[in-house]
């Protein structure tokens, strides 16, 4: 039978679509030195771990579980509290609040993960603010990236 | 088109990123099926290029119905230019293509291929995966119907040759 080839298109890639789509969102990424099951389970544990690695959010709360849908509430240092609505499987995670998107991707690359991280903020008027929010979130996700690897090396 | 997939069209319209990537969960395996036979070992850079330029031109799209239509002339437009421009294609032994049932197309698909050139290979997805006639093709690549009529006769005489050798 005739097998045409079909392009493979990762998690990251498919980030990078979403983060090119969104003005003013970022992705930054990097290898991780741990396997694939090592660092999703610390990324994809939202409730303990995504505040811990994310500066900004103070707790975040599951309230809802449907497959692959969640909607959780987060409280940020600043007193803010929102609702997300949330999209989480093995080696993607969307994240959307009425300002804020957040995304995750990670992919098995032998022993090691390549993962990214998306952060950006969606409202009206976005675009005229779009080169602001891309040099924040420039500055911002890095250091986002590094809490990760430290967690997931002190879970290991 | 089912209403659900209008709703998030019309929401990723408006900038919702989570629609956008429901969008995407939609659009990803067809792009990549469209990519894989026009860009070969390129096709994963031009998936991801051809759905950039389709999420960045997604408020141009006037009719939810005509989603896929439209993003299959996006994608097969980047994803010959993606080809074109790592210029890997062996143009000098341009084979033809291959009609529908020619027995030489169930052999080996990836050797036919790799003896085309970008858009041979395009029109080759068009018609045989997509069934487009080559009127329509023609369209799609923004080149006139004689010029498809041209390159399909060509690519099928050089496809003979390749094969016969």
């Amino acid at each position: 039978m005739m097998t045409w080839p079909v392009a493979e298109v990762d998690a990251i890639r498919r980030l990078r679509v979403l983060a090119a789509a969104v003005p003013g969102a970022v992705v930054a990424e990097a290898t991780y030195d741990a396997p694939f099951a090592q660092v999703w389970a610390v990324a994809a544990d939202l409730e303990h771990e995504l505040p811990v690695y994310l500066p900004d959010v103070r707790t975040l709360r599951i309230t809802r579980r449907e497959g692959d849908r969640l909607e959780a509430y987060a409280r940020g240092y600043a007193g803010m509290r929102a609702r997300f609505d949330i999209v989480l499987r093995p080696g993607w995670c969307v994240m959307r609040s009425r300002f804020l998107l957040g995304g995750m991707a990670a992919v098995p690359d032998g022993e090691r993960t390549r993962f990214a991280f998306l952060s950006g903020v969606h409202f009206p008027g976005q675009r005229a603010l779009a080169p602001g929010l891309t040099r924040l979130g420039r500055i911002a996700s890095p250091h986002v990236l590094n809490r990760l690897a430290e967690q997931v090396r002190l879970r290991s | 088109m089912n209403e659900d997939l209008v709703r998030v069209i019309r929401a990723a319209q408006r900038g919702d990123g989570l629609a956008m990537a429901e969008l995407l969960d939609v659009l990803t395996p067809v792009v990549a099926r469209w990519c894989g036979p026009i860009a070969l070992q390129d096709a994963a850079d031009a998936a991801q290029e051809a759905l950039i330029a389709i999420f960045r031109g997604i408020g141009f799209l006037v009719e939810p119905a005509a989603l896929f239509g439209w993003a299959r002339t996006i994608t097969v437009r980047e994803a010959v230019r993606v080809a074109r421009r790592t210029a890997r294609e062996r143009p000098a032994e341009l084979p033809e293509l291959p009609s529908r049932d020619d027995p030489m197309l169930a052999v080996d698909i990836g050797d036919v291929l790799a003896r085309l050139t970008p858009e041979h290979r395009a029109v080759l997805m068009l018609r045989d995966l997509e069934g487009l006639d080559e009127r329509a093709a023609a369209e799609l690549l923004g080149v006139p119907a004689g010029t498809v009529k041209s390159r399909l006769s060509r690519a099928r005489d050089n496809f003979r040759k390749g094969w016969q050798a």
